[in-house]
This record gives C-alpha cells, structure tokens and sequence, in this order.
C-alpha cells in the first residue's frame, strides 16, 4: 500500500514536469493542431459533396455534413501529432543523463514511464478538444451535446496512451530519435486506409479486410456515431476494446524495453 | 584514514566487463578496484578518459551493476539495497541534467520532493542553495536560459538538496572556463568542510590536487597507486634544485666548476644526488626548501658563485607518469556507444 501510494506522488511529480516541458512550449500546441486543422478545413470544402455519393448516406451517418463527417478523424490525427515525439523525450532524458539522476533517486522507476503516460493522456485530450472546438467553429455539430463531446475527447486521450507505444516502443530499441521520427510517420498510410475520410462501403474489398483490423478505424466510428447518430453501445464498446487492445501490447511492450533500459 | 568510523564507501574487488559490441571486444572497464572512502574525506580518481572512473562511479550510484565484486555505500550493499543506498547520495555527472523548461528553483523542488524533503525544510533547503551556488536572482528563470556556468552550480545544488552523507561528483569541472572552475573548487571544498564524503573522478591534475584529501591514480580499469597528494609526489623520490654556476672570468671553464661542485654538494646531508646540467647542476633532494640554505652554503665555503637557483616540486603527472609509464593525456574510450537495436 506505502509502495502504491509512493508511485502515485512520484508519477504525479514527474507528470507535472513533463505537462510543464509540454504546456510551456506554445509552439508545441500550435504546429500540433495545424495539420489536422489545415486538412479538417480544406478537405472539408474540396469534397463537401462527396457525402451525396451512393454508400455514404447508407452508411448511416444521416443527412450530417462532410465536415461532420471528418471531425473525429481529425481528431485522431491530432491526438497521434501531440503523441508523436513522446519516444524522443524518452530519449533526450537518457541521453542528457536525466533518467540517470532520476534512477539514482529513491523512485519507483516506472514512475518515469508513468508521468510521461500522463504527460501524453492530457496532451492528447487537450489538444483533442481543441481541434473538436475548430471544428464546431467551423459549422461542426456534435449530437449527443457536451455529454459527446467529453467521451469523444476522452476516447482520444485513450488513443493517445495506446498510439504513444509506436514512439516510445522504438525509441527505447533504436535509441535513436531519427529512427523513431520517421517511424512514427507510417500513421499516415494506417490513417489514410482508415475510415477517417471515406466510409468502409466506399473501399474496395481488400481494404475492407484490412480496415476490419485497423485499430484507427474503430476509435473514428465511436467518435462519429458520437457526433452524428448517438450514444451507441456496441459502437463504444469496440472502440474501447479495439484502443485497450492496441494500449496493452504496444505498451506493455515499452514497459518491457524501458526495464530493460534501465536495468 | 581511523578505523574507529566505518567507511562511506568500501569497494572489494570490483570489475565490470562490458559485453562486445559491433567491431570490438569486451572491454574491461573496470579491472578489479579495491579502496575505502573515510567519512568526511574528499577522496579522487584520478586518470585518463578510459581509465575506468565513471563506471566506477555508476556502479556506486546504482545505475550499473557490477560484473562481479562488492561495493557498499554508508554500509549498504549497492546490489542488495539500490533504494536505501540511493537516498543516501547526491549525484553530479559529467554531463548536466537539467529540466530546462523548469525553472531553477523548480528543478531543486522536483528532486527535493522525489527524495521526499518536508516541505518547510525543502523550502528553507532551496532557498539556502540558490544562495549558496549564487542563482537567486535566476531562480525563476528557466533553467534552459542558463549559462554553462550556472548549468553546472545548478545541477551541483539538485545533488545536494536532499543533503546526502556522500556526494559523487564525476568530472564536475568539465568544460568550465577557469574562473567557473575555481569558484566551483571553492564551493566544493566547503561543501566537504560542512560534512559531506566527496567522491571525486578527474583528469586535470590541479584539481586533484587542489580538492583531494586523498587520491587514486587509475589507469586502465586499475588503481594504480592510493595516497594523499603530498605523499604520492613525495614518493617517486624528490624535489629538484636547478642551480646555474657562474664562470665568467677566464681562469674556470664551466666543465671545471661543475666538477667542483658536483664533489661538494654530494656529501650534504639530505641531497639524494646531483647531475650535470646545461648551465650547472641539478640537484635531487627531499625537499627542496629545506636543502637550498645548506647547499649554498657549501657552494660559498669553496667560492663556486650561483648564477641562479630553479626548485621544482613533482607534479601530480610526474607520478602518473612514473606509476603508468605514460602520460595522463592519453585517451581510450571508456564505455562502448550504446547503439540499441540494427
């Protein structure tokens, strides 16, 4: 119990630390949203009809608009950008010798990995937010209300711990950040064959195999039923299923390499 | 050394072999190290870059485990207790570790509350720091704007915030420009004075010098010789007197008086021998200030006049030198790069 309660204070001060290292930096928070930000509002423009094509209206997302309809994939691509680099502050700590001066603290060391959990969690809900609010600036409409809003921003914050594991995890076996940066990147293919722009009746058929696997997929269908239709169980359920799921092997793979970083 | 109090840190045979990496072989880092730190004393490894003093260093932090040997901190086994040792310590790397999008006084705090300082003594603890290492009207700025300088002072004070009983200090004077570096001794020396164990590694032979009660010459993974500065020069022998002779009159040629000289200053008591040199002799002796008023004095008694007089005392690289067979500039790289996977 002494020891529980000693790994929440040591977490809760290191999480702090990496909010500040996170929060204090506005150019952080601006070049996070301006990508998805960029896409949500051209995209939405560029292909504002596409949602009159056959097989969009039947995959019941009623009569929203196309800007409805990109919100929550927008939504995951800001959340992957405020989680892309969480493997080099990793590696900056071991580098510059500060996981040293932690490790020779008297610290529960998954405290470190901990904080930045927590680090990446507020992140990715913060920023999560802030494209949804873009958004309904925008024209946006979320129809489960303020209740929706926070499980869409939630669910992005869960997808944010999960997805963090593609930067942490090759971090720790490459140790090398430019590795790791360019790893993150395979996001976009993994992104782009989700149901983020088009819905899966518009993909042909090997990529509806494909899609059935896609973790992305299924966080983006709970956040648009979110936004468009309502609080739908199942579609909820397999979101968080699918985002547990992809949270438990990617980080329970890093805890591996970080002990044995660290050991 | 007493033997009254137990020592801070006792290290019995330590090595540590790490594994081979791309294109090379194990290397043995450290090579089977034994010495004693005394409480309160301001003890040094001395060495080349390669020589072994970092992992040392690690190993007595808990950061790298040993390949085989013991080494207990405050009487704890690093291996059996990390936790209990590590509460203990204070820790300044060659590289500093800062938070730098934390201010200064935010950097103390965090390590302070890791380390579980109550919070009216952390308060006090901080302030009285950033006093000490001259960062108090910086202490709300972010450490990132801080100049190499103060970098330094502030990771020093995040070492010592939780006032450890032995403080390791690995190349703490790297890279500081002279000025740095003597304050820096400065506050070194009195944070030892108040009671902390110093446990420094160095290669600039000053500092040794200047800070160690004691020290030890490593080479190659191994100590080489143990003693306290004045004891180690004193031990490859002897101090030296230059002495140029005058022969400018005609009648003497140089050879001549160096002759003379040479029999009259061999027979004095505390000269270990005389040699020729370029413009006179030089003498050995065990101190060189006690020697010089006899040797003058024997010189004048046969009228053989001194043109000048050089003294000279070891230098710590003196007995490197003689200790290794080299010279302590040599480099060999200490630890392979960790390159992680492919």
């Amino acid at each position: 119990m002494a020891a529980a309660t000693a790994f929440v204070l040591e977490t809760r001060l290191l999480g702090v630390r990496s909010l500040r290292r996170t929060f204090r930096v506005p150019a952080n928070l601006i070049s996070t949203i301006l990508f998805p930000l960029i896409q949500l509002f051209v995209f939405s423009q560029l292909f504002k009809d596409i949602v009159s094509l056959p097989g969009f209206a039947a995959s019941g997302n009623g009569d929203s608009s196309y800007l409805d309809y990109l919100a929550p994939g927008q939504v995951t691509f800001t959340v992957f950008f405020a989680v892309a680099w969480s493997g080099a502050s990793l590696l900056i700590d071991w580098r510059n010798g500060y996981l040293d001066k932690l490790r020779a603290s008297p610290i529960n060391r998954f405290a470190i990995l901990a904080a930045e959990l927590i680090n990446v969690f507020v992140g990715s809900t913060f920023m999560g937010a802030s494209i949804l609010v873009l958004a309904i600036l925008l024209g946006a409409h979320v129809v489960t209300g303020p209740i929706g809003f926070v499980a869409i921003v939630l669910l992005g914050g869960a997808f944010g711990v999960a997805w963090a594991g593609t930067s942490m995890l090759p971090a720790l076996l490459t140790k090398n950040e430019q590795a790791t940066g360019t790893l993150a990147l395979l996001f976009f293919p993994i992104a782009f064959m989700s149901t983020a722009f088009v819905p899966v009746a518009l993909m042909p058929d090997w990529l509806q195999t494909v899609n059935a696997w896609n973790p992305i997929s299924y966080v983006i269908e709970a956040m648009r039923s979110l936004m468009t239709v309502g609080f739908e169980g199942d579609v909820i359920g397999k979101a968080i299923a699918a985002t547990a799921a992809l949270g438990i092997v990617l980080q329970g793979a890093t805890l591996w390499a970080f002990r044995r970083l660290t050991s | 050394m007493t033997s009254a109090t137990p020592p801070i840190v006792e290290v019995n045979d330590l090595v540590k072999i790490y594994p081979a990496t791309r294109g090379g072989a194990p290397v043995r880092a450290v090579d089977g190290v034994t010495f004693r730190v005394a409480a309160g004393e301001f003890f040094g490894f001395l060495g080349p870059n390669g020589a072994g003093k970092t992992t040392t260093i690690r190993i007595l932090a808990t950061l790298t485990r040993p390949t085989s040997g013991r080494a207990t901190v405050a009487g704890i086994d690093v291996l059996a207790d990390p936790s209990e040792v590590r509460r203990r310590i204070g820790l300044a790397m060659q590289t500093v570790a800062l938070e730098n999008m934390l201010t200064g006084r935010e950097n103390l705090e965090l390590i302070g509350r890791l380390h579980r300082v109550p919070a009216a003594e952390l308060r006090r603890r901080v302030d009285e720091l950033l006093e000490l290492m001259n960062l108090t009207a910086a202490s709300n700025r972010l450490a990132g704007t801080y100049s190499g300088g103060m970098r330094r002072r502030l990771d020093l004070a995040t070492a010592l915030v939780h006032r450890p009983t032995v403080l390791f200090l690995d190349e703490p004077t790297e890279g500081l420009d002279p000025q740095s570096r003597s304050a820096l001794w400065e506050e070194l020396t009195r944070i030892n004075r108040h009671g902390t164990t110093m446990f420094l590694t160095t290669h600039y032979m000053e500092e040794a010098d200047r800070l160690c009660d004691r020290l030890a010459i490593v080479d190659g993974g191994r100590i080489a010789v143990e003693g306290t500065p004045v004891e180690l020069k004193r031990s490859i022998g002897a101090d030296s007197v230059e002495i140029a002779l005058a022969h400018g009159d005609g009648t003497e040629t140089l050879a001549g008086v160096q002759a003379s000289a040479l029999a009259r200053l061999r027979p004095i008591d505390g000269v270990i021998g005389v040699e020729l040199s370029a413009s006179g002799v030089e003498v050995a002796v065990a101190s060189a200030q006690a020697a010089v008023p006899a040797l003058l004095r024997g010189l004048d008694a046969d009228g053989i006049r001194v043109a000048g007089l050089t003294m000279r005392e070891p230098s710590l690289d003196d007995v490197f030198l003689r200790y290794t067979g080299r010279h302590i500039r040599a480099e060999e790289a200490d630890r392979p790069l960790d390159l992680g996977w492919w």
